[in-house]
């Protein structure tokens, strides 16, 4: 007997529905068959998932929701970060398939439930019902809606980013890199002060924690069932609420891929670009220069590289010098604003690498050199001081007891030196991406000794405030702002001097440097240790050693004892006093400064993997 | 007596082992629309590199328009515009802002840096390449944009390297009538190209390039010496057009 018609469309839909859901589950078993990589990542994300529901069973409440939140938060962020995008199945996959927008948000949604991701994360929020246990059938029963509410609004939220986002290549999915990267290394950099705060965290939320939880949904399906019956069944409508809502939002944005084109992408127009405004503020700058600092500014409000690296600056120095909080500890929140400027210096050492042969046009123009010199730096320092100024602004009101004078003076000469230095060091060592037009997360035309030239400097630059600051007597504070200007016009000086002198006279070897697309091989240190490798790679084991042991003696064995007065434990010089800690201190340094020096010079000698250690440049025709 | 627009004598440029350009010497008549041709890797790039100053010969001189090229940078930069061919823009800008960025270079005032960029858009066809990041135009797009800046600060030589390349036959023709009335009004224009009917239909003169040397240099019929410049062309690079011999697996019966 053959199938009711009245029921044929339904079956059509149905079969529509599942259409992605195939074309996922296929791509999912390829993958799962060619790589490796899957299969490591959810043996590693159930480990997490059954450490997560160990603790459940005895953990604090709140610290559970908080971690619920986190796991929930970083399955819609991560996959931005690492390409989680590829092999998922897309809206505009299906804009020539003949399927409404609520069939198709359905199917792409289903689609997106399989995987290692939802899987792994269905198991880790099981955590929520496993701790409700304790307080009986029912509140295990609501727990698991809210866990699955919480799984449901993972999935909706990474699709719609994927899809409004886009990935690593948009702009705002640079921002997040950064964001990301920059959160990455300033925790890492400030373990001590994270530590102790994790293990109280675990042990038992603080009370500030406590009272945020409550405006959090991840700490809703708990609460939930611990709390007052009206107020739980408000959180969990709620929940219900924020899940129809996202559901609606995606459906709205699958119904506009499938109808139109790409969404989100503006065009800007002829007449709008050509009537922009000019830079006025600028008016006393010459005006090839004001060309040169507009280029460069809405290269960085686009190139999705300079926006991953400025976020990382911002984050970087913010975290550095804020997470120390967690341990009470605000001596550095005033140097926030000085260390992002040191970082946004940094990271802007290989900046020239990033444009190609684009320095053709100040080239083949009358007075270019300067002009793309001096626009560079005071591009960069329109657009770095404000943020440093601001993180330092904020340090200053946040910790009040903390005397600000010494971060306050050093910041302008971090600014001179961040906005000259790194023009001239990315002129100096021009590494350019493969491809200018379309770079990639994983394209760096920076090094490490291009970094460690530009954050050089500006601690060069400090260093008057700070000798001062720390040796100088009691009355020479009121002059600190003036000799930190002064640094700073003088690093500004010399770093474009530098600069003007590379472009002026070498400016062809830059060019024909910027249009060497074809690296050489990159020195592939080997993962784990290998006596080998070191016997044949002498020169590159030297300069790596020093390179990474040379700052103990700057930092804690010189820095610390004589900026902080810190001194305890393996630091020599804090077992000294007077003179002798710091003639100590100060050898210290020089010894550290000496071994890093001599670590760039073997590292710039190591013989090159496919040659010579200076690739021959030029074009022929 | 008015000077050459472009004067090259015993140029040379060697890369690593390779000798890319071997003692050209050149000469371009003011007003006159001058060809360079030759077969890939003859060195035509390499030598249009140098005379506008992107690429340092090893000896030689250059004068442009009565100064020396290489000592008077500055002025020789202000009387040329160039187009290269394969470099890079600044990516992330809209056509339109890569031509107030260039007229800003150049120390144009805004408002002739606007009319003169509308004026361009409009007659090159650019209005969507004009509000398009640089880093998304196609190649013939950025062609037209390339030609564009360097016709901004109206030079009075201009260097174009493969200026046709990849632009569809109706800009072709429109980017011919420009050069046309910018060569009429008295500026000179050289350009490298591969299509020798292009250079009978628009040059004056020609000069043959092959393997860093000049093998020919005149008048376009001079050269061309009563057969086609094509048919010349290949006589004078030394090389039999081939392709009729061999293959046989593809063009055998079946």
């Amino acid at each position: 007997m053959s199938a009711q018609p009245s029921l044929a469309p339904l079956a059509d839909t149905l079969g529509a529905i599942a259409v992605p859901a195939r074309m996922r589950t296929t791509m999912l078993r390829r993958s799962l068959r060619e790589h490796p990589g899957p299969t490591v990542a959810a043996l590693v994300g159930l480990l997490a998932a059954a450490w997560l529901i160990r603790y459940a069973l005895r953990g604090d409440q709140h610290t559970l929701g908080l971690l619920a939140g986190a796991w929930v938060l970083g399955w819609i962020v991560l996959p931005l970060l690492l390409g989680g995008g590829r092999g998922r199945v897309r809206p505009a996959h299906l804009r020539l398939e003949p399927i409404g927008g609520v069939p198709a948000a359905i199917g792409l949604l289903a689609a997106s439930a399989i995987g290692i991701g939802p899987a792994v994360s269905l198991v880790a929020l099981a955590a929520l019902p496993v701790h409700a246990a304790r307080h009986g059938t029912v509140a295990v029963l609501v727990t698991a809606g809210g866990a699955v509410l919480l799984w449901l609004f993972g999935l909706i939220g990474s699709a719609i980013a994927l899809e409004v986002v886009g990935h690593a290549g948009g702009p705002a999915g640079a921002l997040l890199t950064g964001v990301f990267t920059g959160t990455a290394m300033g925790v890492a950099g400030s373990l001590w002060a994270v530590f102790p705060w994790v293990s109280v965290l675990l042990v038992a939320a603080p009370q500030e924690v406590v009272r945020a939880m409550a405006y959090v949904p991840s700490g809703w399906p708990i609460a939930a069932v611990t709390g007052p019956t009206g107020r739980g069944v408000g959180m969990m409508a709620a929940l219900v609420g924020i899940v129809a809502l996202c559901a609606a939002a995606y459906l709205m944005l699958v119904r506009r891929v499938i109808a139109a084109g790409v969404p989100f992408r503006p065009r800007r127009t002829t007449a709008a670009s050509l009537a922009a405004p000019d830079r006025e503020w600028l008016g006393w700058v010459p005006a090839a220069t004001r060309a040169v600092v507009g280029r460069e500014l809405r290269a960085w409000m686009r190139h999705p590289l300079r926006l991953q690296y400025l976020a990382f600056a911002v984050v970087y120095g913010a975290l550095l010098a804020g997470l120390p909080l967690l341990s009470d500890v605000d001596l550095l929140l005033p140097w926030a604003g000085p260390l992002a400027v040191l970082g946004a210096a940094a990271m802007s050492a290989g900046l020239v690498g990033l444009d190609g042969t684009a320095l053709w046009l100040p080239l083949t123009t009358p007075g270019g050199e300067r002009a793309e010199v001096r626009g560079r730096a005071l591009a960069w320092l329109v657009l770095v001081t404000p943020i440093g100024v601001l993180l330092t602004v904020a340090g200053v009101l946040l910790a009040p007891d903390v005397d600000p004078l010494a971060a306050l003076c050093t910041l302008p000469a971090l600014l001179g030196a961040g906005a000259s230095v790194p023009v001239w060091v990315s002129l100096l060592r021009v590494r350019p991406v493969a491809d200018p037009r379309h770079p990639t997360a994983a394209d760096n035309p920076t090094d490490i000794v291009s970094v460690l030239v530009a954050t050089g400097s500006g601690l060069v630059a400090a260093a008057p405030v700070l000798a001062l600051v720390i040796w100088g007597p009691s009355g020479v504070t009121p002059l600190l702002p003036l000799v930190g200007l002064l640094s700073g016009a003088a690093a500004w000086r010399g770093g474009i001097w530098l600069a003007d002198e590379r472009l002026t006279r070498r400016g062809l070897d830059v060019l024909a440097a910027a249009g060497q697309r074809s690296r050489p091989t990159e020195t592939v240190l080997p993962p784990t240790w290998d006596a080998q490798w070191f016997r044949e790679n002498k020169l590159t084991a030297w300069a790596l050693g020093l390179l990474t042991v040379g700052w103990i003696p700057v930092i804690p064995q010189g820095v610390m004892p004589l900026a902080f007065g810190i001194g305890s434990g393996w630091i020599v010089a804090g077992h000294l006093s007077g003179g002798a800690r710091t003639a100590v201190g100060l050898a210290m340094i020089g010894l550290g400064v000496a071994m890093l020096l001599a670590g760039l010079v073997l590292w710039d000698r190591r013989p090159q993997p496919g040659g010579s250690a200076h690739p021959a440049s030029g074009q022929a025709e | 007596m008015i000077p050459p627009a472009l004067e090259i004598r015993g140029l040379v440029k060697t890369f690593a082992a390779h000798r890319a350009v071997d003692g050209v010497d050149l000469t371009v008549h003011p007003g006159t629309f001058h060809g360079i041709v030759g077969p890939n890797g003859a060195g035509k790039s390499t030598t249009i590199g140098m005379a506008v100053g992107l690429v340092t010969p090893d000896s030689g001189e250059i004068r442009i328009l009565g100064h020396d090229a290489l000592r008077e940078r500055g002025v020789t930069r202000a009387l040329t515009g160039v187009l290269p061919d394969g470099l890079d823009f600044p990516e992330r800008l809209t056509g339109a802002e890569l031509l107030r960025y260039s007229a800003g270079l150049r120390g144009l005032s805004r408002a002739a840096a606007t009319d003169r960029a509308a004026e361009l858009i409009d007659v090159l066809g650019l209005t969507k390449g004009a509000g398009t990041p640089l880093a998304d135009c196609s190649t013939g797009t950025r062609k037209k944009l390339g030609l564009a800046q360097a016709l901004l600060h109206a030079p009075r030589l201009l260097v174009l390297d493969e200026p046709f390349e990849a632009v569809d036959p109706v800009s072709a023709a429109t980017i011919r009538r420009v050069l046309r009335r910018f060569v009429a009004g008295g500026g000179t224009c050289v350009l490298s190209t591969h299509s020798m009917l292009l250079v009978e239909q628009m040059c004056d003169d020609v000069t043959v390039i092959h393997q860093g040397r000049v093998v020919a240099a005149g008048p376009v019929a001079e050269v061309a010496a009563g057969s086609s410049l094509e048919d010349r062309f290949v006589e004078l690079v030394g090389a039999e057009t081939s392709g009729s011999a061999g293959l046989d697996w593809l063009t055998g019966a079946r």
